[in-house]
């Protein structure tokens, strides 16, 4: 055995991963995949069979449909993965059936409704701010009431939207109102159904971090912790820099990782990754995390590529190590690095992202991917639901990563027209 | 034609086989050896090339020992001989069976080179800045070329993605 968990000697496992045909996250999980060596079968909504390795289509829309493909395959796999958001659901069903570790089918579905997740953490109790829960068709009187009991300022939010898309703050009665229809206009543009409710909740100030982990059995192995240093107030909340690992207080940051350890056990969450994302509030004069979010994969994006474990390994690597029921290393100090991710800056169409080599040349700078082709239409928060693209940077402290990746976007003129 | 193939037949046959004959398109089952079934594409490839992905489904799914779908076009010559280059063999792979089946996504690849069994390829159109544009190199492309050329090395991607105008599939954050 390796110290990977996995033997030289033996056959390569199968593995079905499950990719969406709209993500960011296919390279790095068929890169990592290949470092592994794995006999992988690719399930996507999106790819083309093009002969050698076979390319199941799934589909995200017809889940029964899809597990009776994957199982017509006639194939064994070692584990299921899940690359983004979209194909969670599916995995977790193809897992339960051919009888390998995962989540509930209940669980996944949960952690994807913001409604739901707030139901259950009230339950649990779990840490989290005031909120209401308010019906699609609720009057404005109805929606002014829900907002004055979770308390002002508070944030109206769509419960299944993800990426800061669908949430608005809002300080007095009329603004929650406004908020209310402007998020069901963006609902109804994304194909939502007409009778998803929304969530009303209290607006927490303080610092806002993320923890991704790896849950085996229920038991959360942390991989990362990152600060979000420039965590918006809003009315919008655009997540923009990231930085590992986090500057908060050993303590603080212990609480919070019981604290999502805790939101992932009460939405019955069992295996594999989890992105959970807090604020620091504050409760007696003290530090008290509470939960904003908690998603059954690991973080979204392009964001993971700031992060390397032992033996240069990514997290995806990781992810696909834990599913295949690998040891999971205990990250090690790493070097403070960080992720800006640009935000739309006004309604358009790209034309140009300009300046790019003034950007890449600053120090700490390490890469910058533009992922939004020049020609398109785009859209800043609430309303859409992409960034332009990742910069990337290391540094001798997250202080010095946090001024590069500012500096570095301050070069950028992003041109719309 | 062998019981497996006869069931792929019987399998288009009831499902898909009007859509494409309606599209001006025909499609025949050819053989089926280890779990790949190969068909040919007679009349408009465009009536069935943009239905190659629900062809696998809709067979796979009637014939569970079918396990991959090879959509070839008439006329295709044999794969060359090891008498021929690296570079005509991959250019002639790339031709045949890459391009026609990723035309449906308005995509194309272009071989740049072959150097030290490397076959450097460069995606274009709709497969430039798709999100799904590592899949068709690692999943689709790669295998298949290695299949077929025992020589190969590996395949790299020298495409500038991020110059893509017209990417199939744009990644969204979830």
């Amino acid at each position: 055995m390796s110290e990977t968990g996995a033997n030289p000697a033996a056959e390569p496992p199968p593995v079905l991963l499950l990719i969406p045909a709209r993500t960011y996250r296919a390279t790095d999980f068929l890169t990592a995949a290949g470092r592994m060596g794995l006999d992988l079968v690719v399930g996507s909504d999106g790819a083309l069979p093009l002969g050698g390795h076979p390319v199941v289509h799934v589909s995200p829309g017809d889940v029964d449909g899809s597990v009776g493909r994957i199982l017509a395959c006639g194939k064994r796999f070692s584990a299921v993965v899940a690359a983004d958001t979209p194909m969670l659901v599916l995995a977790a069903m193809v897992a339960e059936r051919m009888g390998l570790p995962h989540n509930p089918v209940q669980a996944v579905s949960a952690a994807a409704d913001k409604a739901e997740q707030r139901r259950l953490w009230a339950a649990a109790p779990v840490a989290q701010p005031a909120f209401r829960i308010v019906p699609a068709g609720a009057s404005e009187d109805s929606l002014r009431r829900a907002a004055e009991q979770a308390g002002f300022p508070c944030v109206v939010k769509a419960v299944s939207l993800s990426a800061s898309q669908g949430i608005l703050r809002a300080d007095r009665p009329d603004a929650v109102v406004a908020a209310a229809r402007r998020i069901q206009r963006v609902l109804a543009a994304a194909g939502r159904p007409a009778d998803e409710p929304l969530l009303v909740e209290e607006y927490v100030p303080g610092p806002e971090l993320s923890i991704d982990g790896l849950l085996t059995s229920g038991g959360l192995t942390v991989t990362a912790l990152f600060d979000k240093p420039c965590a918006p107030g809003g009315p919008t909340f655009e997540e923009t820099v990231l930085t590992t690992p986090s500057r908060l207080p050993g303590p603080v940051q212990a609480e919070a990782i019981a604290t999502a350890g805790r939101a992932a056990r009460a939405l019955g969450l069992t295996h594999g990754p989890i992105h959970a994302e807090l604020r620091i509030g504050q409760r007696d004069g003290r530090p008290w995390p509470v939960m904003l979010e908690l998603a059954a994969r690991s973080i979204g994006g392009l964001c993971s590529r700031t992060l390397r474990f032992a033996d240069g390994r990514s997290l995806e690597e990781l992810v696909l190590a834990n599913a295949l029921g690998r040891p999971v290393p205990r990250p090690r100090a790493a070097r403070p690095a960080g992720v800006l991710m640009i935000p739309v800056p006004r309604r358009g169409i790209l034309r140009a992202v300009e300046g790019r080599s003034d950007a890449t040349a600053i120090p700490g700078i390490t890469g910058m991917t533009i992922t939004i082709p020049a020609g398109q239409r785009v859209q800043p928060l609430p309303d859409g639901d992409r960034y332009l693209g990742f910069i990337f940077a290391k540094g001798g402290t997250c202080d010095d990563v946090e001024k590069s990746l500012g500096t570095a976007h301050a070069q950028l003129r992003i041109v719309i027209e | 034609m062998t019981g497996l193939a006869a069931k792929a037949a019987a399998a288009l046959e009831r499902s898909i086989l009007p859509s494409v004959i309606a599209r001006g398109g025909a499609l025949r089952v050819v053989a089926v050896e280890d779990g790949v079934a190969t068909m040919e594409v007679t009349g408009s490839p465009g009536a069935v090339l943009p239905l190659a992905t629900r062809i696998e489904a809709q067979v796979r799914a009637a014939v569970p020992e079918i396990t991959a779908v090879r959509i070839t076009a008439p006329g295709r010559q044999p794969p060359p001989g090891e008498a021929g280059s690296l570079a005509e063999q991959a250019r002639h792979i790339l031709d045949t069976e890459v391009n026609p089946a990723i035309a449906a996504h308005h995509g194309h690849v272009a071989l740049e080179g072959v150097d030290h069994g490397l076959v450097r390829i460069r995606l274009e159109g709709g497969c430039q800045g798709c999100s799904l544009a590592e899949v068709t190199v690692r999943q689709g492309i790669e295998p298949l070329l290695r299949a077929r050329m025992p020589g190969l090395a590996g395949v790299a991607d020298v495409t500038d993605h991020e110059a893509g105008t017209q990417p199939f599939f744009t990644a969204e954050k979830r």
